[in-house]
């Protein structure tokens, strides 16, 4: 590497601010004539909504519902798919569907008003698992089996090789709710602005939310200017939840015809919020008479909840990536997004990839142990190499580095030693998983879907502001792009601008959302730089813009989901070791060891901070982290419930990286921000099962399901 | 915004006065008040009584060891005192060094973690073990109950309107036992809550018999655990793989976990099977914990090695 190399890691733009507590987040923002909202929101997962009793308003105060959207407006929140209601009309699908909201000056006597709301409802059964869901429970409330969505993928003859097959093993696998646990909940203020709104949210994709709520009121989405403020975490949680918090405030602006604000407490938040989708998946994998896999066959079924919203995407990438770091001979997989009444579920750090690489792993470490081999020496057999075929039917265009990243892994944690030492049942164990992430948008969706600008624009002084949609929520996205400006147009990182997004100053380059914003737009950025470099010493104020081409020669056709799906993706090899209490099953993390290929890496520090927490939140994920609905209603609603692991639940983590440089991202670099949360948890489970010798086949596993393992579970050589 | 009456003596006199003539909320750290009390974001918690804030009550802040050697705590001590005292014994300091986060412990009291009569409090464990009192103080004067006692049932106390838990009195330590042990399973490494936390103590005689042996469960019913019956099969005898057996039995019966019984019982088991069996080779040392290779960072140091 070269003494300027852009991977030296510098002091994030932010870090002064954030740390002193100078900046401000929505709950700061003080707006003048701003009146108070609190959601007024459905209490059964199921039902009909007979009465609603007011309390007597006072002056100034008002209960606003769907009713109030005025002639031509829709009463939908446009994400992706347009199922989604901004309020609720007759009917409720899950605990938290937005009924109205109550507004008033005085935050105090709004809430005073909120709960002497009486709604009355007619109860039905719900349906809160994928099982219920299936079984249509309390009757079909989506098409008439409640499957909002359904995709099915076949590389090969997958049905031949079965007949050929000398047995076919079959397993389940499951897991489950995910809260994201942004440091800060959400919150957004609505503002009328001339003949138009201003809207300030913690989010993640400001161009998202005009979009999605424009049709409430029948309004151009340009109407509307939607400023992005300092977002203290998202993980996928704000990338349209926050069209839900904001369409009802757009309609109370409107009504009102004043500024509206909510901030929701963290309860609130939990209960009320999208999560990660729960998912099963069922493998059924064909074995040649050595134990060789011939075939693999899988159906993935996610529970969506009560409304479609983005989710079929998110099944899409999670049938994508079901196939693992992998390829088989045949391979076939089906996918369904479950209906049931619980709420909805949407993106999440990995967008569906994780449950399918979880599933995969763990069965693949099954099918070994069975066989009585240590899992990574089966693994190895069918690592995906670069031309390898996809589960679409695409190739895989980069160079795979596996291989290397695996030695780095193997040397780091001495897992062949430990594996060997550590019988199954002994108490300690080792894991070790294989995962990847496609980068960006799915196939030609960046072309087609997104089609990404931004710009840049070189002001007398010689500073040079960066134009795009792109938001920092605590990734360190704002210190990789002017970053990456500075070092094109070599001035200093100081002389670049980029602010928090307004929509109404910066071209649409797209969500910040799929790990795409470094591989995408961090290219838009590096080419408008290097268009600009010529002219920046001649000319004093000017700008330059650029626009996403996809390469030529890598076909995708969204309506058979056949062809490359991705071009470039990032690859991760991740070991864990653990020790188990033999007496209370209390399970220790012992040592974290991975290595991943992000192309050329931007800031290393900054990667390293995400390898950090996507591996610690992985690790969560898989452990500690249980979320369970009853009766479609969330049991874990509190921090002091709902257990994220802490820095005392992991040690400190070998961290290494594979140099694997990119050919269409800006620098080599490709996207990381959710390949680092994808295997940690199988890894984890991997390690937990050998030490405790108990076949572990569904996640969360706190301490209480470890002592069940223990007691009840099957033996790891036990015949699938 | 509504108003809310709120006392600050200055003294505890004061606050006896007050507590014999007016119907108060007693909040010292607020640690469980204001979470329990507390409304969404930007708004006052909401009492439906008066509420007297006795935190910075001198009288009951400080820690020593009275004339018949036992450990005497103000009510108004906070975890992270306890945890940091050298005059707290060893169970209890463990206790108050895991509970919650360093904030937490930084204003919660042991009065008030007693007085929450939660069955998942962190101090009732060894308290209850160690034949704990706590003082109740009113402008008519004062008497002492064991905290087993004092905790009735569920969120339940023995307060009498006009009293106030002044003090608690610690009467045995670390000293008094050759093995101790005491271990919790929270929710996570920290910040956690016990999902259950047993506390053993064991005195052998000269001649190898039990002299005593003591053993309290958290989180295992809907008050803290224990039995000076089933203690007592062990006493003054030798210990014995099918005696062993016996109290965990007995120990069994006494316990009631509702949520998660089998991993409870099982942890609890195998945890009283492991001290006692420990015990029975009197190894080097005092502390015992769930296995050999157990290490929890910031464990205070028992007081006597």
């Amino acid at each position: 590497m070269v003494a300027h190399d852009i991977s030296k890691a510098v002091r994030r733009l932010d870090a002064v601010s954030k740390s002193e507590g100078s900046v401000k987040y929505i709950a700061d923002y003080g707006f003048e004539d701003c009146l108070w909202g609190r959601l007024v929101r459905s209490s059964i997962p199921r039902g009909i909504i007979k009465d609603i009793k007011l309390p007597e308003m006072p002056d100034g105060y008002r209960f606003i519902t769907y009713k109030d959207i005025p002639d031509g407006g829709h009463n939908y929140l446009h994400m992706i798919a347009t199922d989604w209601k901004c309020f609720a009309e007759n009917d409720v699908r899950y605990v938290g569907e937005t009924i109205g909201i109550i507004v008033g000056p005085d935050r105090t006597i709004v809430e005073d008003l909120r709960e002497k709301i009486v709604i009355e409802y007619e109860e039905q059964e719900p349906a809160v698992s994928i099982d219920d869901g299936l079984a249509c429970k309390g009757g079909a409330f989506i098409n008439d089996d409640n499957i909002h969505c359904h995709l099915k993928l076949e590389v090969g003859n997958v049905d031949e090789a079965f007949r050929k097959a000398d047995r076919i093993v079959e397993e389940t696998i499951e897991t489950g709710f995910q809260e994201h646990v942004y440091l800060e909940t959400n919150g957004a203020c609505c503002m009328p602005d001339g003949d138009g709104y201003k809207i300030y949210a913690s989010a993640q994709c400001p161009f998202y939310i005009r979009k999605s709520i424009a049709p409430l009121l029948n309004i151009d989405p340009s109407k509307i200017s939607v400023q992005q403020t300092t977002t203290g975490g998202a993980f996928g949680g704000k990338e349209h939840f926050p069209d839900v918090v904001c369409g009802p405030l757009l309609l109370a602006a409107y009504v009102m015809k004043k500024g509206v604000k909510m901030i929701f407490d963290r309860e609130e938040d939990i209960e009320n919020s999208v999560k990660r989708h729960p998912s099963k998946t069922v493998f059924r994998t064909g074995l040649d008479k050595d134990g060789n896999i011939v075939a693999m066959d899988s159906k993935v079924y996610y529970n969506v909840g009560g409304y479609l919203s983005s989710s079929f995407v998110v099944l899409q990438r999670g049938c994508f990536h079901v196939t693992g770091c992998y390829e088989f001979p045949n391979m076939r997989t089906e996918g369904f997004g479950v209906a049931t009444n619980t709420y909805p579920s949407c993106a999440f750090r990995g967008f569906g990839a994780p449950q399918t690489l979880f599933a995969v792993e763990t069965h693949m470490c099954h099918i070994a142990e069975m066989q009585g081999l240590d899992p990574l020496e089966y693994k190895k057999r069918y690592f995906i190499k670069q031309g390898g075929t996809t589960s679409t039917n695409g190739k895989i265009v980069e160079k795979v580095m596996i291989p290397e990243m695996l030695d780095q892994v193997l040397k780091a944690s001495d897992y062949e030693r430990k594996a060997k030492e550590y019988k199954w049942g002994s108490g300690k164990g080792i894991g070790i998983s294989f995962y990847n992430h496609g980068g960006a948008f799915t196939g030609n969706g960046e072309q087609a879907i997104i089609k990404g600008r931004a710009k840049l624009h070189k002001f007398k002084d010689g500073t040079v502001e960066i134009l795009c949609s792109q938001t920092e929520m605590g990734q360190g996205f704002h210190t990789i792009l002017p970053k990456i400006a500075a070092h094109i147009l070599e001035i200093p990182i100081e002389k670049v601008i980029f602010k928090d997004p307004d929509t109404s100053r910066v071209p649409d380059s797209g969500p910040t959302a799929a790990s795409r914003s470094t591989m995408i737009v961090g290219e838009l950025v590096e080419r408008a730089a290097t268009l600009m470099k010529p002219r920046y010493d001649k000319e004093e104020e000017f700008e330059v813009e650029t626009q996403y081409e996809h390469p030529d020669g890598y076909p995708w056709d969204q309506s058979t989901f056949q062809g490359y799906a991705y071009l470039g993706y990032g690859w991760g090899v991740c070991a864990v070791e653990v020790e188990v209490d033999p007496c209370t099953g209390e399970v220790t993390t012992k040592g974290v060891w991975s290595s991943h290929d992000c192309g050329h890496l931007i800031d290393e520090m900054i990667v390293h901070g995400q390898v950090n927490g996507g591996v610690l939140q992985g690790i969560g994920w898989a452990s500690t982290e249980v979320l369970k609905n009853v009766g479609g209603h969330f049991k874990q609603t509190s921090m002091s419930d709902y257990i994220v692991p802490t820095s005392m639940d992991c040690p400190k983590q070998g961290v290494s990286f594979v140099e694997n440089p990119y050919e269409w991202g800006p620098f080599g670099a490709k996207g990381m921000g959710e390949l680092v949360f994808n295997g940690s948890g199988a890894a984890y489970i991997d390690a937990l099962s050998r030490a405790i010798g108990k076949r572990i086949t569904a996640i969360p596993v706190p301490t209480e399901d470890v002592m069940g393992y223990m007691l009840n579970g099957k033996d790891l050589k036990e015949a699938l | 915004m509504e108003e809310m009456m709120c006392y600050i003596p200055k003294t505890l006199e004061e606050a006896l006065e007050i507590k014999s003539r007016h119907d108060v909320i007693v909040l010292a750290g607020g640690s469980d008040l204001m979470v329990s009390n507390k409304r969404t974001l930007g708004l006052a918690p909401k009492f439906d009584k008066p509420v007297m804030i006795v935190r910075n009550l001198p009288e009951l802040r400080g820690i020593y060891i009275n004339e018949e050697g036992e450990c005497c705590i103000g009510a108004g001590c906070t975890s992270a005192q306890i945890a940091e005292s050298t005059l707290c014994p060893w169970h209890l300091r463990q206790a108050a060094s895991r509970m919650g986060a360093v904030a937490l412990r930084n204003s919660a009291t042991i009065a008030g973690n007693i007085a929450n009569a939660s069955p998942k409090g962190d101090t009732p464990g060894p308290l209850y073990m160690l034949d704990a009192r706590v003082k109740l103080s009113s402008v008519s004067g004062s008497r002492e109950i064991l905290v087993s006692d004092f905790i009735v049932k569920f969120r339940t106390i023995d307060l009498r309107p006009d009293e106030m838990i002044t003090e608690v009195i610690v009467p045995l330590s670390e000293d008094d036992f050759d093995y101790v042990f005491w271990h919790k399973v929270g929710t996570r490494k920290a910040n956690a809550i016990s999902k259950i936390t047993l506390s053993q103590a064991i005195k052998f005689n000269a001649d190898g018999t039990v002299k005593d042996y003591r053993v309290a469960a958290t989180a295992t019913g809907a008050k803290t655990n224990r039995s000076r019956d089933v203690e007592s099969i062990i006493i003054g005898k030798r210990l014995s793989p099918e005696l062993i057996e016996d109290v965990i039995k007995g120990f069994d019966d006494v316990i009631s976990p509702r949520a998660m019984p089998e991993f409870r019982r099982e942890a609890t088991r195998r945890m009283i099977r492991r001290f006692l069996n420990v015990a029975d080779t009197h190894p080097e040392g005092k502390v015992i914990d769930t296995y050999d290779g157990y290490y929890v960072v910031g464990q205070p140091e028992p007081r006597v090695l």
